[in-house]
């Protein structure tokens, strides 16, 4: 599965690496996520997605940063197992500046999906990893205009400390969610 | 004897029980302590299996046990080879069958890996997740071609290539007419695999009566005998120790006849472990990955003719995908191969197919049975050919028709069954003649279509034939035997799923033996009531367990008017049984009933005379010495939407000869839902696996199986023409209807569009895939 987009926001392009570096911003923005530096650029974890009281899905999540230029581009490798399937891959995130306030970050994930995951979701995977990716994105944007994060509309659970792979893990999440649908 | 039942639209004995709920399926056996057992399936299609840790899932709440591949010791086997590898000269054949948990490799998505059995389905599903399970992902191969690469990733270590079988079967001298055809039509043609998908997927419940020695299992098998034999071996148990029930069973639709599933070998094991019974139902997900599948075959074919479309001779030569394992050994390609020919003369015939493991899905028979793909070619390059010479498509399949004096015409290649393909009789001609008689066919061409054209609909015609080898041994066998209570018990071997035996079985007891078909008690699919046979598929129940039926009421018949006559004083000949009784023909009021005459055939005290059999029973076996090949013509019309590429089918004929009908109701049934499978399997249902092998839509959401709404009406219509080789005349007809409804459908749609160069060679289309081709043939032209 490829995923391609593009998001534009409303701060300086070293505002926003900073921001993707902010644990306590990202944390916002990715739900259900609880991530762990291991070694440098190396992070592992666990994503549970919920409905209500009921743990529908639970990955663990190895992302590594590779070919991380400050403040222009990191590539993530991600790889995720749980009992719904798997997903492994890469993305590529580059961030241009527009403007003094405006920046342009351009993603593209190219992902292996396997199990169930792939078997009952495929019709969907696309659209709503888009739009999962826009949730968790939008939350980042509204922190960089200095507004109070808005807490993410999917449903689930807020754990800890998550890190860069934000994009990774929000598209993940999306995966996870497919499955829920 | 009256032949009152044989032939009759008798209503169908097993429907009070079946519409009342009172049917007894897999999932409604209920036994006290009854334990759970749910499945570690593999998400890869390929992986080596490096480390496998179930020490958590045992610590799970309501678990009882865990077990992998390393518990199982000696129980440990892969399966069977279910059906021999046919003999067919110079035949390569490679055998790797399925393993009832993966041990070092798993080698499609879906493939188990554990199995974990608790008090409740929840709970052992619950404790799927924490087993931790390391697979190292190995390069998959999805497609049957890229799959015999020399490069390709090697599915079993043990060969030295993905080949699992290669065959070439001639008739003729096919190369030697290729120069002298006035048309040779080459063409690549493509079928795709689908799903069965039945309403009721597969299920097991295993139970050990340890005090008794006593394993029961009741499956959803359409083989309940193998699978007792194979249970009792396996088990080192005895044969009579071993009771397999097949009950009532929503679909069976050919993967039921795949045999030893994984959950089926274990689930037996696992009770004898426990000391409880256990339940396994298969959910629809499951079913996606732990089920057969079939079709898939790409084909390169020719087809020779002379000037006036006879067929000289036909090439082809094409790729089977077999799918992870091959426990089915070669009965679907040697299908395709057999079936290709149809109801034509064919002089000459080179055939050739190269069997491909690959990462998906096991495949074993699906209605119909590797015949799809043969009728798909030869029709096809029918159509082809008619179309190039300037010919209609009826008027070229006509001239190719054996005659009805060519039978019992012998092919002389090898069939499913091992023996020679051998057609038992046949009569084409008047079936395509009916066919277009109901679908009105030369009117619709010549002023409907225009009319409709006029007003810029686009709708077309099509009607395309078939023949299906039917009915093949070895034997099936039948009990029939009269309670003291005057009732009349009929038990088989063969399991139901569907068939209306209840019906069709005691329809043929009850004319031999002067009783009401509501009279007859009929018992399938119970090693314990009936332990000898093979099972259902094929299109067999009917010709092979019915004839059993016959022999065995013949059988009981004798005897009855035996004892009659000695209890009557009159000669058997004088007498005849009606309703229930035993009377002298010209004096009515000397009688005896069944019931009475049941009680008197098994005395409590004094004598009886040496060479006494007890009772009133008979068991009989039937088993042909050859199949009988069921035929007809299919005919349908469509209208096609040329922008949006939708295609509804708006009417539907068969035209049907499957010899004596037992019972056309169910006959009529038998066909209107192999039609609706046909309508799915050329339209809808396609089960797309990406480049690693992992299925794409994997649930009714976006594997689509036809509606009430996508299936039209549909007119049947019989035609008997009785096999010679079973004394009942009969031939099968289960299959019959999914059998040419993907080339009728192609053919259909391109004479609805009319789109020059316009050819469908691919089975299923979907509105996607032929809006594609639709551009590409505009583009072209």
């Amino acid at each position: 599965m490829e995923i391609q987009s593009e998001f534009v926001f409303n701060g300086s392009r070293d505002d926003l690496w900073a921001n993707l570096l902010d644990p306590t911003v990202l944390a916002k923005a990715l739900p259900g996520t609880k991530l762990e530096l291991v070694e440098e650029d190396r992070y592992e974890g666990q994503m549970e997605a919920t409905v209500g009281p009921v743990t529908a899905a639970r990955f663990d999540v190895t992302i590594e940063l590779v070919d991380k230029v400050a403040p222009e581009s990191f590539t993530m490798r991600v790889d995720g197992k749980g009992a719904a399937g798997f997903t492994k891959g890469t993305a590529l995130v580059q961030l241009a500046e527009q403007g003094p306030t405006e920046t342009l970050m351009k993603y593209t994930a190219d992902l292996q999906v396997g199990g169930r995951i792939a078997g009952v979701g495929q019709r969907l995977l696309d659209s709503v990893a888009n739009s999962m990716s826009r949730q968790g994105l939008e939350a980042i944007n509204r922190h960089l205009q200095g507004e109070a994060p808005a807490e993410a509309a999917a449903p689930l659970q807020l754990l800890s400390r998550p890190v860069l792979a934000a994009i990774a893990v929000v598209i993940i999440v999306a995966v996870l969610l497919v499955v829920l649908l | 004897m009256s032949a009152a039942h044989f032939g009759a639209a008798v209503s169908r004995n097993e429907d009070a029980r079946l519409l009342t709920g009172q049917a007894l399926f897999v999932d409604d056996v209920q036994l006290e302590g009854m334990l759970h057992a749910a499945f570690l399936r593999s998400d890869y299609a390929h992986a080596r299996i490096t480390n496998l840790d179930v020490s958590a899932a045992q610590e799970s709440e309501g678990v009882v046990a865990v077990y992998t591949a390393a518990d199982l010791g000696e129980y440990w086997q892969p399966g069977p080879l279910l059906v021999p590898p046919q003999p067919i000269e110079r035949l390569e054949f490679h055998c790797a069958t399925q393993v009832p948990l993966a041990k070092d490799k798993v080698r499609h998505v879906g493939e188990p890996i554990a199995v974990v059995v608790a008090r409740s389905r929840y709970e052992a599903e619950d404790a799927l997740p924490l087993i931790r399970v390391e697979l190292e992902p190995l390069p998959a191969v999805a497609n049957p071609v890229a799959a015999l690469e020399p490069d390709a990733p090697r599915i079993h270590e043990q060969f030295e290539s993905n080949l699992a079988a290669h065959a070439i079967q001639e008739k003729g001298d096919y190369a030697s007419i290729v120069d002298q055809a006035a048309l040779v039509v080459r063409r690549h043609l493509d079928h795709d695999r689908g799903a069965s998908a039945p309403m009721e997927n597969r299920g097991v419940v295993a139970s050990w009566d340890r005090k008794c020695g006593e394993l029961t299992v009741w499956d959803t098998t359409q083989a309940p005998i193998p699978i007792r034999n194979g249970l009792a071996r396996m088990l080192g148990l005895p044969e009579t120790q071993v009771r397999v029930i097949a009950p009532f069973i929503g679909g069976g639709f050919g993967p039921k006849i795949m045999m030893f599933y994984p959950e089926e070998v274990l689930l037996p094991w696992v009770t004898m472990q426990l000391g409880q019974p256990v339940k396994w139902i298969e959910d629809r997900q499951e079913s996606f990955f732990a089920t057969t599948q079939e079709r898939s075959q790409v084909h390169d074919a020719e087809l020779a003719v002379d000037a006036e479309g006879r067929i000289l001779g036909v090439r082809d030569v094409f790729v089977y995908d077999a799918g992870a394992y091959n426990p089915y050994g070669l009965t679907l390609p040697i299908n395709t191969q057999c079936t290709l020919l149809g109801p034509y003369e064919v002089p000459n015939y080179y055939t050739e197919f190269r069997a491909a493991f690959t990462n998906k899905p096991i495949v074993s028979p699906i209605r119909g049975a590797g015949r799809q793909p043969g009728v798909f070619v030869m029709e096809r390059l029918l159509d082809i050919a008619a179309r190039e010479l300037g010919i209609d498509v009826m008027e070229i399949r006509r001239r190719n028709f054996l005659p009805p004096d060519a039978f019992p015409h012998d092919h002389g290649i090898i069939y499913q069954d091992s023996a020679s393909l051998v057609y038992d009789s046949g009569n084409y001609l008047p079936a395509l003649e009916r066919a277009a008689e109901m679908i009105d066919y030369h009117r619709f061409l010549d002023e409907t279509q225009p009319a409709l054209r006029a007003e810029g609909r686009h709708v077309g015609i099509g009607i395309v034939s078939y023949v299906e080898g039917t009915g093949i041994g070895p034997y099936e066998g039948a009990r029939v035997s009269i309670e003291p209570s005057g009732r009349v018990n009929l038990a088989t071997g063969v399991g139901t799923q569907g068939q209306g035996h209840f019906t069709s079985f005691a329809q043929i007891a009850a004319d031999q033996l002067g009783v009401e078909v509501a009279d007859v008690e009929v018992v399938t699919g119970d090693t314990g009531k009936f332990h000898w046979g093979t099972g259902t598929f094929a299109s067999r129940g009917a010709v092979v367990a019915g004839n059993a039926c016959h022999a065995a009421a013949v059988a009981l018949r004798e005897k009855i008017l035996e004892q009659a006559a000695q209890e009557l004083e009159a000669a058997t000949a004088d007498l005849e049984l009606v309703a229930g009784t035993a009377r002298v023909k010209e004096a009515p009021e000397r009688s005896i009933a069944f019931g009475e005459l049941a009680v008197r055939a098994n005395p409590l005290r004094g004598g009886v005379k040496p060479g006494t059999e007890p009772g009133l029973e008979a068991t009989a076996y039937f088993g042909p010495e050859k199949g009988s090949t069921a035929s007809g013509v299919h005919a349908m019309i469509v209208e096609v939407d040329p922008e949006t590429a939708m295609v509804d089918v708006q009417r539907y004929v068969v035209v049907h000869d499957c010899g004596k009908v037992i019972n056309p109701t169910i006959v009529r049934g038998q066909i209107i839902g192999g039609v609706a499978h046909g309508i799915g399997n050329c339209f809808y249902e396609q089960l797309v696996f990406d480049e690693n092998a992992q299925l794409q839509n994997a649930s009714f959401m976006d594997y689509l199986i036809p509606t009430a709404t996508d299936v039209p009406p549909v007119d049947t219509d019989h035609i008997e023409t009785p096999s010679p080789f079973n004394p009942l005349g009969i031939k099968g007809a289960g299959e019959a209807g999914a059998i040419p409804t993907n080339p009728l459908f192609a053919q259909a749609v391109e004479n609805a569009l009319q789109v020059p160069g316009l050819e469908v060679l691919e089975m299923p289309l979907s509105p996607n895939r032929l809006f594609e081709l639709l551009c590409a043939a505009r583009e072209a032209d």
